[in-house]
């Protein structure tokens, strides 16, 4: 279920919407099923209301979930684009995190492309095996 | 009072409004459409003067469905405001109503509110039975079975013919919010609730405060004045500041830390970061300081790291830079 890391530096709401997207995209939670109530969620995580309000709010934002009134909250249908831009979006946010240690490591851009190449070659070879 | 003193109360309430997200219906509805719910009070005008000190509240919303601390300094005027808005005080000036149907204070109205002091208002000579008793006379929504199974669970496991005077603080405090809790209430008013109490037990309070809310399902509010607040953090949906008898900031907690942003710099830079940042301490080492997210543009080419501050850092901050301005 939801872990949250009070130190690491990842807003709280930033964390429960990370999760339950995860649980979303992998399809553990299914369209048309109801998160859990705002209310219900905030005391199992000892957190305040309006934390995991915002983190409900940012999965509509995206459209992964819909509010009902007075029902709460219910998953979407995640349409196979929809969920593809997500994966594409997750891709990216890696990428940019891996050029930014590549950048403090001192590694030049033709040092950094060799190493995605050998590292893709790698994952090739065991595939092949 | 002089009548300088009065002048900057006004400025500095008139700041204050400026800068504030108030739970203003209108402003809620657009900002949080999902939290643009009605009030479980709301106030207009409050004043009341004491010798030395005014407390002058041109607005106030406690939102319903959350809980919401009063943050402030000792004599700030918390223990004040929430004895208008309990009914305790009724020499003042201004508007108070309740609920959804905005009523004015009532006997049925005090029938859906629960209050614990910072004192005991139990007699010294009562027992936990007599507690018992009288709250069951006094409030037709008062359980006794919920009476005695909370009592249980806080741990007053004494004999109902213990005396209220032979409790520790932590115990009255527990025994008032036993008591209040066993009342099907809508709303608690809760002065100081965490202060006689020790670690593990405000953690506990935390959980009932969640637990009550949650049963409620939105229908529900708490309004709780504390000063550790870092204890409360967690439970702390809404926050409302009051430095010198005035509202200096109000929000709820998510929107607060968008607003303000926790900044790191270099000591060289500290004398320019300090026209810029909210509030600022230094050291030989470095600066330190909360900044509006607004004016963070201004410390362009310093090198800082920045941080979602947390309650406690917010409220330090503002009461800070409030305190400072009456110097």
């Amino acid at each position: 279920m939801v872990k949250l890391l009070q130190n690491s530096g990842v807003p709280i709401y930033q964390q429960i919407a990370e999760q339950l997207k995860t649980d979303i995209l992998a399809g553990r939670l299914k369209e048309g099923e109801y998160l859990p109530s705002i209310r219900g969620l905030a005391k199992d995580l000892k957190i305040s209301v309006i934390t995991t309000m915002k983190a409900y709010e940012q999965l509509e934002a995206e459209g992964l979930v819909t509010a009902s009134q007075g029902k709460g909250f219910y998953v979407n249908a995640q349409d196979s684009e929809m969920l593809r831009e997500q994966h594409l979006r997750k891709v990216e946010d890696s990428l940019l995190e891996a050029i930014h240690a590549a950048e403090i490591a001192g590694m030049t851009d033709a040092e950094l492309r060799e190493m995605l190449g050998t590292l893709l070659d790698m994952k090739e070879s065991q595939e092949d095996l | 009072m002089s009548e300088s003193r009065k002048s900057k109360n006004i400025t500095q309430a008139e700041n204050a409004c400026e800068d504030t997200k108030w739970a203003d219906g209108k402003r809620l509805e657009k900002e949080w459409p999902g939290r643009a719910g009605s009030q479980a009070i709301r106030a207009r005008n409050l004043q009341k003067k004491y010798k030395g000190f005014e407390l002058s509240v041109p607005q106030l919303e406690v939102p319903k469905g959350f809980a919401t601390a009063l943050i402030g300094e000792n004599g700030a005027g918390k223990t004040t405001l929430l004895n208008l808005l309990t009914g305790i005080r009724l020499d003042f000036k201004g508007e108070i109503s309740y609920f959804e149907q905005q009523e004015k204070m009532s006997d049925s109205v005090q029938e859906r509110i629960g209050y614990t002091g910072p004192g005991c208002y139990f007699l010294p000579h009562w027992t936990i039975g007599q507690v018992e008793e009288i709250s069951s006379l006094l409030f037709t929504n008062f359980h006794r079975e919920a009476f005695r199974t909370l009592c249980e669970d806080l741990g007053i496991d004494r004999k109902v013919t213990e005396t209220v005077k032979k409790l520790s603080d932590g115990n009255r405090m527990k025994l008032m919010l036993a008591a209040v809790l066993a009342r099907n209430t809508e709303l608690l008013i809760l002065d100081e609730p965490a202060s006689p109490l020790d670690p593990l037990m405000r953690d506990k309070l935390c959980d009932m405060i969640r637990e009550y809310l949650e049963q409620g399902a939105g229908e529900r509010s708490v309004f709780f004045s504390t000063h550790n607040i870092a204890d409360m953090e967690n439970v702390t949906d809404y926050a409302i500041i009051l430095e010198h008898g005035n509202i200096v900031e109000a929000g709820f907690v998510e929107d607060l830390k968008e607003k303000y942003i926790l900044v790191k710099g270099e000591a060289e830079d500290a004398e320019k970061a300090r026209e810029i940042l909210f509030s600022i301490s230094r050291s030989a080492y470095g600066f330190e300081g909360i900044c509006l997210a607004r004016n963070l543009d201004r410390l362009a080419g310093m090198d800082i790291a920045t941080e979602t501050p947390t309650l406690s850092q917010i409220s330090v901050a503002v009461m800070k830079a409030n305190t400072r301005l009456k110097l």
